[in-house]
């Protein structure tokens, strides 16, 4: 028919009087369907470079360290794995001398002096490899050593250099490198946590360890390669029992519970739920704006397909127009959205790569990801047409060409409009009618501004929880002798050994307090929970928590989350598992005690026993940290620095290193969320922008008809901006509503999950719900501002005549 | 929202004019478009002078230039060449402001569509006319202008809840209410029956003998017979002016 002909020039018409309308509301599609595939396709690409990182270095299945402070005769933990019963099942076989240290790297203008490790290892071992990613790595006879790679980087460090250790030792430094343990500094010991800027790990040769450590021939950890289907468990299990059988007790980690294994894998499961919820919002939000978007549009076209029909024209060649519309906006979205999906996995895997350097990253464009949103991002703005399309030839011709069929039609919410009278001017009324007189668009905005809110207000609850519990935390660390330090010993001494006495002695010390350090397991109802468990004076000291439900001398203070987990209350029982002193050696030992009370600090690990109850534990009078606040006129640096050079000190921090390293992971943590905060803002501007666009077309009419009567262009101007703001508030409180349930799920459910050792409180902040107010409302409310040289070019007798 | 009007609520017209309508000028008018590569003129040397309290009837066919001068009487459009003056503001010269200004205190419309406000009632869309020309108490003044339209007892429904000759007596009553001296009206029975048609046109001469210049532009010769005054256009040029042939007839009489 020659009609086809005319309806495909008349399409093109269209689409050239209007392209600007296709392609933003095809960027709104693209933004949704784009940003879906980065976030959930990155699961992909970072799970991928997981495997391949840990595979290319040799990582090992099992690890076995020997309780703090002590050390074996190398070759003793290599034999023992050759008696257990499973030694045909270990492949590859490492010793290593793991010490704590502390590590500067000063250089002019920079003090660095940080708590760190020295890890003693062979120079070519068959398991766990050193991967050097500059200057040189371990050579036999050599005694440089190797800085750790996201350290060396942090600091801007060069290839090769001097630092100095604990005892204010200088070694040589030949490169930089990665070990599989350290592709994430996550956990400086003792459940403590820290970053790559707190934290300096030495690789090297295992000879210049026992030099640095003083400790000649000695080895405290073997790590172990087991054949594939072998049982690491049970291997694990039977090496430990081999040790403790020799007077060396010690934990046996496998693979999979390793901290930084673990937490690279379960941290893409637990990013891939939440940003499952991000990418959900944006897309719903994205979806409602289409969808909402195409119909209006084609909305407008009602008439013109009633004169088609009552032409004679088939309704399904009357469709062409606005199903064409649909088509525009598919494939303008669909192709939009790969560039969008591709820059923002490219930022993504920019801020993944410097967050987390793995030796391997492959980044692969996630086609099945993409397929999905492609698909849905096809389908909706087809949807969006069909829907009006096919409501408008329902009716009869005659309907559809009467003058105002559209513009006078009524609504059920008729009775209640007329219940809605404002104060004022008449015109005062109108921004309000407006929105109930077409309910189903103005809710279907709003939701599309409350989606892109309520992303908004969950990524900024997320920071607000971190942030409010560290400030909780930092409040509670600094009740008493806020500037004191955490010096930590490089073994477990008695109260009055000589390095004890040193420390205390020293001239910038002002007081000390001696702790015990000791990591356990407590245990009730068939649940555990691994602690750092500190035996300290519960009544004095330099400091001390904040304590609820009892004496915290009756027994064991554990975190309210500890508590929680476990089902216990204070005056309940509880299993400890914890290293016990004898003469035989160091051995493992359980032992039931009360549970005094709970601290409310967010690290569940964290517990306390006052020191006079340390008997039973075999851990009476020993001591491996001691508390101290500098003296009067001695800064807090220059007491670090001086015990630095004490011999026997293995690291020295500030009180609040803790809260410090969190906030230096939420900063970097802060840039990826930053990108979703971003993409949330264009899509909510986009949609306000788009919707006031329409607006403007659909009233246009109506605008010149107040300016027939001499209303200021001002005035309708306002009216607009008003109508957006109640729509952005409407938008804006469905949006911090679900937003902050959002939060409340991602922090108290999926974080739980992925991060139990760390608890803490949804918040959404005053400061979040301004900034949603003032995106949702104010910035939605001022988007008619770009429709203000449409209003002043308005051609006001054109537009009066013209019919809809 | 603040009233926009209220800084400039002062009419600028004289308020002895303004009591019983105003005088129209034009001199020389014309008024030409480009539509691309073609220059189009609607309006072509037209003079015209208008009493006050006159009932003109502008008569034509369609594309003759009459709403192109009512347009331009309206303020809502600029004379290419010649001068408009409209209650001794020349309008040749004034700002957009100034139009606007004139639009508020002096002219108010009646359109063939109505243009009603969809989401106002009919009362709020006569509200409209005294809200906006700043009159004083414009409430009671739309509920008196409704009620003089025979409306008062729909005022509480809306644009959709209504006849289309009562959405144009509702039209009618917006202009009125705004209580200025000039009523223009763009084919007014257009999308009207007869017998709704010659009930607006009561209310139209009702007007003009109460004082307002009214000026209604249509094409259906019938019309004219009603009015004081006969302007008849074609292709842009007055090609008659006078009182309609045969006199003055009563509305009574139409036919169409």
């Amino acid at each position: 028919m020659r009609t086809r002909g005319l309806f495909l020039r008349w399409t093109a018409r269209d689409l050239r009087r209007r392209w600007l309308l296709v392609a933003a509301i095809a960027l709104v599609l693209a933004l949704g369907t784009g940003t879906y595939a980065a976030l959930i396709g990155s699961s992909d690409w970072r799970r991928e470079s997981n495997d391949r990182s840990f595979a290319l270095l040799r990582m090992h299945d099992v690890r076995m360290t020997l309780s703090e402070g002590l050390t074996a005769d190398a070759g003793v933990l290599a034999d023992a794995v050759t008696r257990i019963p499973q030694a045909g099942q270990v492949q590859d076989v490492a010793e290593r001398l793991v010490v704590p240290t502390l590590v500067d790297v000063s250089g002019p203008g920079e003090q660095v002096l940080v708590p760190g490790r020295i890890v003693g290892m062979p120079v070519d071992p068959p398991v766990d490899l050193l991967h050097v990613t500059s200057g040189q790595g371990l050579r036999a006879g050599d005694p440089a050593v190797v800085l750790e790679r996201s350290f060396a980087d942090y600091y801007d460090l060069p290839d090769a250099g001097t630092l100095r250790v604990a005892g204010n030792r200088a070694v040589s430094y030949a490169g930089h490198g990665q070990l599989p343990e350290y592709f994430a500094i996550a956990g400086g010991g003792g459940g403590s946590f820290t970053t790559e800027a707190g934290f300096g790990v030495v690789f090297a040769p295992l000879e210049t360890a026992q030099q640095l450590a003083g400790a000649p021939g000695r080895v405290n950890e073997v790590v172990l390669r087991l054949a594939p289907g072998a049982d690491d468990e049970e291997v694990a299990a039977a090496l430990e029992d081999e040790l403790a059988g020799r007077g060396l007790a010690g934990t046996a980690v496998v693979k999979g519970e390793e901290v930084v294994y673990r937490t690279l894998y379960e941290d893409i499961d637990g990013d891939e739920q939440f940003w499952r919820i991000i990418a959900g919002l944006l897309l719903a939000g994205a979806a409602f704006a289409t969808f909402n978007l195409t119909t209006r549009v084609v909305e407008a076209q009602r008439r013109e397909i009633g004169i088609g029909m009552a032409l004679g024209l088939p309704r399904w060649r009357l469709a062409i127009r606005p199903l064409a519309l649909g088509l525009q906006i598919a494939v303008v979205g669909v192709l939009l959205g790969v560039v969008v999906g591709v820059v923002t996995g490219r930022l993504f895997g920019g801020l993944f790569r410097s967050l987390l350097p793995l030796p391997v990253w492959e980044q692969a464009f996630p086609y099945a990801t993409y397929l999905q949103a492609a698909a849905l991002g096809f389908l909706l703005p087809l949807l969006g047409v069909a829907w009006p399309t096919w409501r408008a030839v329902r009716v009869e011709p005659v309907e559809a060409i009467r003058v105002g069929h559209l513009a006078a039609r009524g609504t059920r919410l008729a009775p209640l409009l007329r219940r809605i009278a404002l104060p004022g001017r008449s015109w005062h009324q109108m921004p309000v009618r407006n929105l109930v007189r077409t309910p189903r668009r103005t809710v279907l905005t709003a939701l599309g501004i409350g989606a892109a809110i309520a992303t908004l207000v969950t990524v900024f609850g997320i920071l607000d929880s971190f942030t409010r519990t560290l400030d909780d935390f930092d409040a509670e660390t600094t009740t008493s002798a806020p500037d004191r330090v955490t010096v930590q010993f490089t073994d477990v001494l008695p109260e009055d050994a000589p390095q004890v006495a040193a420390v205390s002695a020293a001239p910038q010390v002002g007081g000390s307090a001696a702790t015990l350090l000791v990591e356990g397991t407590a245990r009730a109802g068939g649940e555990e929970v691994p602690l750092a468990l500190s035996v300290r004076d519960m009544a004095g000291g330099l400091w001390r928590p904040t304590v609820t439900g009892g004496d915290p001398a009756d027994g064991v203070v554990l975190s309210e989350v500890a508590a929680r987990d476990l089902g216990v209350a204070p005056g309940d029982r509880v299993e400890l598992d914890h290293p016990q002193r004898s003469a035989a050696g160091v051995t493992r030992a359980t032992t039931e005690v009360v549970v005094a009370g709970t601290h409310p600090g967010p690290i569940r690990a964290v517990a306390y026993l006052d020191r006079s109850r340390a008997a039973p534990f075999g851990m009476a009078g020993l001591v491996n940290v001691l508390e101290v606040s500098p003296a009067g006129g001695v800064t807090q640096d220059e007491l670090t620095r001086a015990l630095f050079e004490v011999p026997g000190v293995a690291s020295v921090q500030a009180a609040t290193a803790v809260t410090d390293s969190f906030r230096e992971a939420l900063g970097a943590f802060t840039s990826v969320l930053g990108v979703a905060a971003a993409i949330t803002l264009l899509l909510a501007l986009l949609i306000a922008f788009n919707a006031t666009s329409i607006a403007t077309d659909e009233r246009a009419r109506e605008h010149a008809t107040m300016f027939a009567f001499g209303l200021p262009r001002r005035a309708v101007l306002a009216m607009s901006m008003v109508e957006s703001a109640l729509i952005g508030l409407l938008g804006t409180g469905a949006g911090v509503g679900l937003g902050y349930l959002l939060t409340r799920y991602t922090v108290e459910v999926q974080l739980h999950r992925t991060l139990p050792e760390f608890c803490m409180p949804a918040v959404v902040s005053p400061t979040t719900v301004g900034v949603a107010l003032a995106l949702g409302v104010g910035a939605v409310a001022l988007t008619p501002l770009v429709t203000l040289r449409q209003l002043g070019r308005m051609d006001i007798p054109a537009t009066l005549r013209v019919v809809e | 929202m603040a009233h926009p009007l209220r800084q400039d609520a002062r009419p600028v017209v004289d308020a002895s004019t303004t009591a019983r309508g105003s005088r129209i000028d034009l001199d020389g008018v014309s008024r030409r478009y480009r539509v691309g590569e073609v220059t189009v003129t609607a309006l072509e040397q037209v003079d015209l002078h208008v009493d006050e309290a006159a009932f003109v009837v502008i008569l034509g066919p369609s594309g003759s230039g009459k709403t192109t001068l009512l347009n331009l009487i309206g303020a809502l459009d600029v004379a290419t060449e010649g001068r408009v003056r409209v209650a001794g503001q020349d309008l040749t010269a004034a700002s957009r402001v100034e139009r606007a200004r004139l639009r508020r205190h002096t002219v108010s419309f009646v359109f063939q569509s109505f243009n009603l406000f969809p989401g106002l009632t009919a009362l709020e869309n006569v509200q409209f006319g005294a809200d906006v020309a700043g009159r004083e108490h414009p409430r009671e003044a739309a509920a008196a202008t409704l009620a003089e339209v025979g409306l008062e007892a729909r005022a509480a429904h809306f644009p959709h809840q209504l006849s289309g000759g009562e959405q144009q007596r509702v039209a009618i009553a917006r202009a009125l209410a705004t209580g200025n001296p000039v009523l223009l009206a763009d084919e007014p029975t257009g999308e009207l029956d007869f017998r709704t048609g010659v009930a607006i046109l009561e209310l139209l001469r009702r007007q003009a003998e109460a004082g307002t210049t009214v000026l209604v532009v249509t094409h259906n010769r019938e019309i004219a017979r009603v009015a004081d005054r006969v302007v008849e256009l074609s292709s842009g040029h007055v090609v008659g002016d006078g009182p309609p042939p045969g006199g003055r007839a009563p509305v009574s009489e139409l036919h169409w």
